[in-house]
């Protein structure tokens, strides 16, 4: 792999707890740093807050202590730093998530025209560029119920990458894919981190991983247990945890 | 599972007796029933010839007829703002006004009709409208808008109370569309707003453009039923002697005692405007099971 240049510091999170109301606590002490153009892999058991993490970062969950800042805002009770924040970054969820009363076009540029108020040729445009750039520009008068699993996750990214947003959190999106769907999506993020989009990738695909991740973080009962280098963590990892939990899905 | 398109047994044995049933109910009317057939005298009810000024005019149980079609119009627009917008409080995080939409609908569906209608018209009608003197407003009008007042509402001097009436039905309608507004929006999957709040949408964007969108495509056939309830139930205002068709089959009932006659025309009359409505909603469930598929 090329050496990439990493920025500064884009998304500092320090300390958060996340408890719910049920008593459960999905997130204790939790601190990682990410980089512009990083591609950080969250692994980890089912129940380790892997989502919850993502989550609070885009603020669709309440962190109860600790700071999240993005790109210099803090992620508070400021209702507008946070409707920013929620504007800089694309999240692509395991179950595509695609409002299925609009076609694939107009899901796509919703959000450009009610957020970005960008006009609706141009919107258009942009909309036509990102679903060539997955390879739906045949599909874009389809409604979402006529395309396959692969296809909808595709358009979800487009759809997540039509604010131009400054990172992308990946939430286990090839989960809820046939395995012959799998690659085509995952294709899709790799071209996305070959360009140098900051993204955060919930995932079980370990080659995705060690192909183009440049920092793994293993998480289990919420904390890090571990985090290093693709090369690192795979090939020596110092847990026992994680070698574990290595060992169960290799 | 395909619906069986040709008869079985079954269903000829129940179909006769169904005849035979109504056979032996015409068999009693014309020999049990000591009755003075007076179908003659019914179609003067419905237009008539009106000799003065050499035109058709509508007869009694038209006007009634027409006056249940406005109230039925308005009142579906009028219950429908008043049960997304309290549906929508339901599914509010602000608790207050959760509050303030379940004690609306708890006291709509807890109290009899008739009470509701009194209560509400008494106190819309003296209270709130008739001091905005309308009826008094209206007379000032030029004789073609009162024509057109006349069509479309009703005519001066009874303006008050047909608003009173109508508002008192939408309110009480309401309350069910309220529910129903409800069960759909919660219906519609988390995701959808977790998807267009990753998007940026502010609350306001993600109503209109996501949730109450998916919302009305679904609660489509159940919203439909409550209109044809709502359509029978304007029936209740005749209590407060709005001249809608049930009132006018009292009156016409009394004066004259043609009774079968009088709610034969009264019940097709009803049935000219639900019938149509169930037929909607069937052909609605039809399309939203094809496009579930
Ligand atoms: N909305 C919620 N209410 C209550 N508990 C939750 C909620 N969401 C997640 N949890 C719990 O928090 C823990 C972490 O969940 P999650 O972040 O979804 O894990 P992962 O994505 O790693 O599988 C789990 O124990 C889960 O049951
Ligand atoms: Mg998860």
């Amino acid at each position: 792999m090329t050496e990439k240049k990493f920025g500064d510091y884009i998304i500092n999170v320090d300390n958060i707890c996340k408890t719910f109301p049920n008593g459960v606590k999905a997130l204790c002490n939790f601190s990682t740093n990410i980089r512009r153009a990083e591609v950080v892999v969250v692994i980890g058991p089912s129940g380790s807050g892997k989502s919850t993490f993502l989550r609070c970062l885009n603020g669709l969950e309440e962190i109860d202590s600790g700071s999240i800042i993005f790109d210099g805002i803090p992620l508070d009770d400021d209702k507008n730093n946070r409707l920013k924040i929620r504007r800089e970054m694309g999240m692509v969820f395991q179950s595509f998530n695609l409002f299925p009363h609009m076609t694939v076009l107009e899901n796509v540029t919703l959000a450009q025209q009610l957020v970005r108020k960008s006009s609706a040729s141009v919107a258009k445009s942009v909309s036509m560029e990102l679903l060539e750039k997955v390879g739906i520009e045949d599909k874009v008068a389809s409604y979402p119920a006529q395309l396959s699993g692969g296809q909808q996750q595709r358009v979800a990214i487009a759809r997540a990458l039509a604010l131009k947003p400054k990172v992308m959190l990946f939430d286990e999106a090839t989960s809820a894919l046939d395995p012959e769907m799998i690659g085509e999506v995952l294709d899709v993020m790799k071209t996305l981190a070959n360009e140098g989009m900051t993204m955060i990738c919930v995932t079980h695909e370990l080659g995705f991983a060690r192909e183009v991740s440049d920092w793994v973080i293993f998480m289990d009962e919420g904390r890090i247990i571990e985090g290093g280098t693709a090369e690192h963590f795979f090939s020596d990892p110092k847990e026992e945890r994680t070698k574990g939990f290595l060992n169960q899905i290799l | 599972m395909r619906k069986k398109r040709f008869l079985t047994l079954t269903d000829l044995l129940v179909g006769s007796f169904l005849l035979l049933v109504c056979l032996f109910f015409v068999y009693r009317v014309k020999v049990g029933l000591n009755y003075n057939w007076a179908w003659d005298s019914i179609p003067q009810f419905i237009f008539r010839f009106d000799k003065e000024n050499n035109e058709w005019v509508s007869g009694i149980l038209m006007t009634g007829f027409y006056t249940t079609i406005r109230l039925s119009f308005w009142g579906i627009i009028l219950a429908t703002v008043f049960g997304v917008i309290s549906g929508i409080a339901k599914t509010s995080s602000i608790l207050f006004l959760r509050w303030l939409a379940t004690t609306y609908v708890e006291t709509m569906r807890n109290l009899p009709p008739l009470v509701i209608i009194f209560i509400a018209y008494f106190f819309v009608g003296d209270q709130l409208l008739a001091p905005l003197g309308i009826d008094d407003w209206a007379e000032t009008f030029s004789p073609a808008s009162q024509n057109i007042l006349a069509i479309v509402f009703a005519k001066p001097g009874y303006l008050t109370s047909f608003f009173a009436a109508l508002m008192t039905l939408a309110i009480f309608e309401g309350a069910y569309i309220t529910e129903i507004v409800r069960a759909g929006i919660e219906s519609i999957d988390k995701g959808q707003w977790e998807a267009s709040h990753a998007l940026g949408l502010t609350w306001y964007q993600q109503m209109r453009h996501i949730i109450l969108p998916q919302t009305f495509q679904r609660i489509m056939p159940p919203m439909a039923g409550q209109f044809i309830s709502l359509i029978k139930d304007s029936s209740i205002v005749s209590v407060i002697s709005i001249q809608e068709l049930c009132f006018q089959g009292i009156e016409l009932m009394t004066s004259t005692l043609h009774t079968i006659e009088i709610w034969t025309v009264v019940t097709l009359m009803y049935l000219a405007l639900t019938l149509p409505c169930s037929l909607l909603v069937e052909r609605l469930e039809t399309r939203l099971n094809l496009s579930l598929r």
